[in-house]
């Protein structure tokens, strides 16, 4: 893990925010996963001597949480990344942080910012045209999921992302309406799997022919869905093992690794591509945390 | 934000000017540039001559320029033909690095799956291009700027669009031949979808969809004009493009400065009427379809024309015999 750990602390910025490739300007998304990583302690910097370094790993996190701190939207939320005026999903990744990384973000606005977001499909308007069109809504747009983009309709993984912080977020409050939208939420999910049994983007069956799964997707679900029964779960766990046995991706062999340990399987994947975005190399932290017992999504 | 390029108005301006004057922007008002269509029977090495009579043909100087080749990559599917061929986009890196460009990179911001380089590899790129990585750039996770549209025909009024792209001194749109189960038919135009960053708008770029998607189409066209279009038609797909339809091999390739007549003419070989395509009419306005408009070289479109299939209820778009 040394290498990733390296690289990880590589990436950060100047400005305290990390990219999403070698080079590049700061992003929220990977800033989240890479402070996540860190905060998994499976982050081990090495000073000259080649002994860990404590206070280099203290200080990485201290100038990300400040770079997230101060990104902080009037609204609540988050955008991708400077110079973009909206704020987006990526405000889910921000409740993700444990709490050592949250001190100067207001998780209760973002969270309502999250709570105001839904599919555009599933708004009213849109079901009042469908109705006078003749149409008849699809049985997967039943449920309240949520969008990449405000005003956009809802998609599996930013619904699945907003499941897991809200998840942590709501437990220790146990507001009624956020138990709604969670439960919404994961209906969304369970509705959307594809014919073999997977995720994929979100869209399943169009114009009459059905879609296959992806493994990302898959993993990522997976992972949102703890606690979903067996039956509620179809063959999801066979199609994500056997995902994990194909995919030569280490951002999608490290989600299908995080669902399938959240959902008690034991996972082994193989080989992968190298060279990845910080992103795959942060969730790439994360899995091998998860493989060890500390599953920083669902703890 | 270390590391940001920072795109004036004023660079941007530049590079379209540019760009402008490499796909032949002097022609008079209304006369479209000639389009190629060209005989190419595999993905075999005769591709990568065929890409030089292409960039000779249509005297596209480049020296010392940035050229971005946009493929269309979307999902890989063993049993049928998704994406442009990697055999295609080598052959033309090849031939715009010969014609003495300064940079020629691969981009692409692929639609349905964020992990963009799984999808490349899958679709055989890295075992086709040498080194094809350190050549490719994400356009779904690029550095981006917002560029208003004037007078849009989508509900958009701006778009985040990559650095890449906006920066670069020609942008050739290289696409499949395919049918689409929305829109008629994906060529040079809809393959734009891709610049627009998943980082951004997410994966789909369902923003596109809601502001209207011939729209969308015309508007991007509007941004990036001069785009040069080269055609992967050697295997297009039919019927229910533009993931889940059948191979169509056709033994083809078609090229041109102006997107607008090289996807009309695509339109009318595949037997599709390029006037019942939204955004081929947004873009240019019926009259400006017709055949007789747009010079061909090469192949004849009746000699090479074969009845691609439609999904049921699409039989509006086919092209009257």
């Amino acid at each position: 893990m040394v290498s990733y750990s390296e690289e990880l602390l590589e990436r950060q910025n100047q400005d305290g925010g990390w990219r999403y490739g070698k080079v590049g300007s700061s992003w929220t998304e990977p800033t989240c996963y890479a402070l996540l990583a860190l905060a998994s302690g499976e982050v081990y910097p090495h000073n000259a001597a080649g002994s860990a370094d404590p206070a280099a790993r203290a200080e990485a996190m201290r100038r990300g949480a400040q770079w997230l701190a101060s990104r902080q939207r009037p609204d609540g939320g988050w955008a991708p990344r400077d110079g973009v005026d909206e704020s987006t999903w990526v405000t889910a990744l921000a409740l993700l942080l444990p709490s050592s990384l949250t001190a100067g973000l207001d998780l209760n606005h973002a969270s309502q910012w999250l709570l105001e977001q839904t599919g555009r499909e599933s708004g009213w308007v849109y079901r009042l045209r469908l109705r006078l069109l003749g149409a008849r809504l699809d049985p997967t747009q039943q449920f309240d999921g949520w969008p990449w983009y405000p005003e956009t309709a809802a998609w599996v993984v930013p619904t699945a992302l907003t499941l897991l912080a809200l998840h942590r977020f709501n437990r220790p409050l146990g507001d009624a309406h956020v138990q709604k939208r969670i439960r919404e939420g994961t209906s969304f999910l369970l509705a959307r799997r594809c014919r073999d049994g997977g995720w994929n983007h979100g869209s399943t069956h169009s114009l009459g022919y059905d879609s296959d799964s992806y493994p990302e997707t898959t993993g990522l679900a997976l992972l949102a869905l703890r606690g979903a029964t067996p039956a509620e779960l179809g063959t999801a766990l066979d199609v994500a093992e056997k995902h994990l046995h194909e995919t030569r991706s280490l951002e999608s062999s490290s989600w299908l690794v995080l669902g399938l340990l959240a959902q008690g399987r034991s996972p082994s994947a193989g080989s992968v591509l190298p060279h990845e975005g910080t992103v795959a190399v942060a969730l790439a932290v994360l899995a091998q945390a998860a493989l060890q017992g500390r599953n920083l999504f669902v703890s | 934000m270390s590391a940001s390029v920072n795109l004036t108005r004023r660079q941007w301006v530049a590079g379209a000017a540019g760009t402008a004057v490499l796909t032949g922007c002097g022609r008079a008002p209304g006369q479209l540039a000639p389009v190629s269509i060209l005989r190419a029977p595999a993905y075999s090495e005769d591709l990568y001559g065929l890409m030089r009579r292409i960039i000779e043909e249509h005297h596209l100087d480049v020296r010392g320029k940035r050229v971005v080749l946009k493929p269309n990559l979307v999902e890989f599917d063993q049993n049928t033909v998704i994406n442009t061929h990697p055999k295609m986009v080598h052959a033309a890196l090849e031939a715009f690095r010969a014609a003495g460009a300064a940079e020629v990179r691969i981009a692409e911001g692929p639609g349905h799956r964020r992990v963009t380089l799984d999808l490349a590899d899958s679709a055989g790129y890295f075992s086709t291009v040498p080194q094809f990585e350190a050549a490719f750039t994400d356009l779904n996770l690029d550095e981006v700027s917002r560029v208003n549209l004037v007078q849009p025909k989508s509900k958009l009024k701006s778009l985040y669009l990559p650095h890449t792209v906006l920066g670069c001194d020609l942008l050739v749109s290289m696409p499949k031949m395919k049918t689409h189960h929305w829109v008629g038919a994906t060529l040079s135009m809809k393959n734009l979808f891709g610049l627009v960053p998943g980082g951004v708008y997410g994966w789909p770029k369902n923003v596109l969809h809601w502001a209207g998607i011939d729209e969308s189409i015309a508007d991007l066209h509007t941004l990036f004009p001069r785009t040069f279009a080269i055609v992967d038609g050697i295997v297009g797909m039919e019927g229910n493009g533009p993931i889940q339809g059948s191979p169509r091999p056709m033994g083809l390739v078609v090229a041109g400065a102006d997107p607008v007549a090289v996807d009309a003419t695509c339109c009318r070989i595949m037997q599709i009427d390029p006037r019942r395509v939204g955004y081929l009419r947004l873009a240019a306005g019926e009259e400006q379809l017709h055949e007789d408009l747009i010079p061909q070289v090469g192949e004849k479109i009746a000699s090479v024309a074969a009845r691609f299939a439609l999904l049921p209820g699409l039989e509006s778009y086919r092209l009257a015999s």
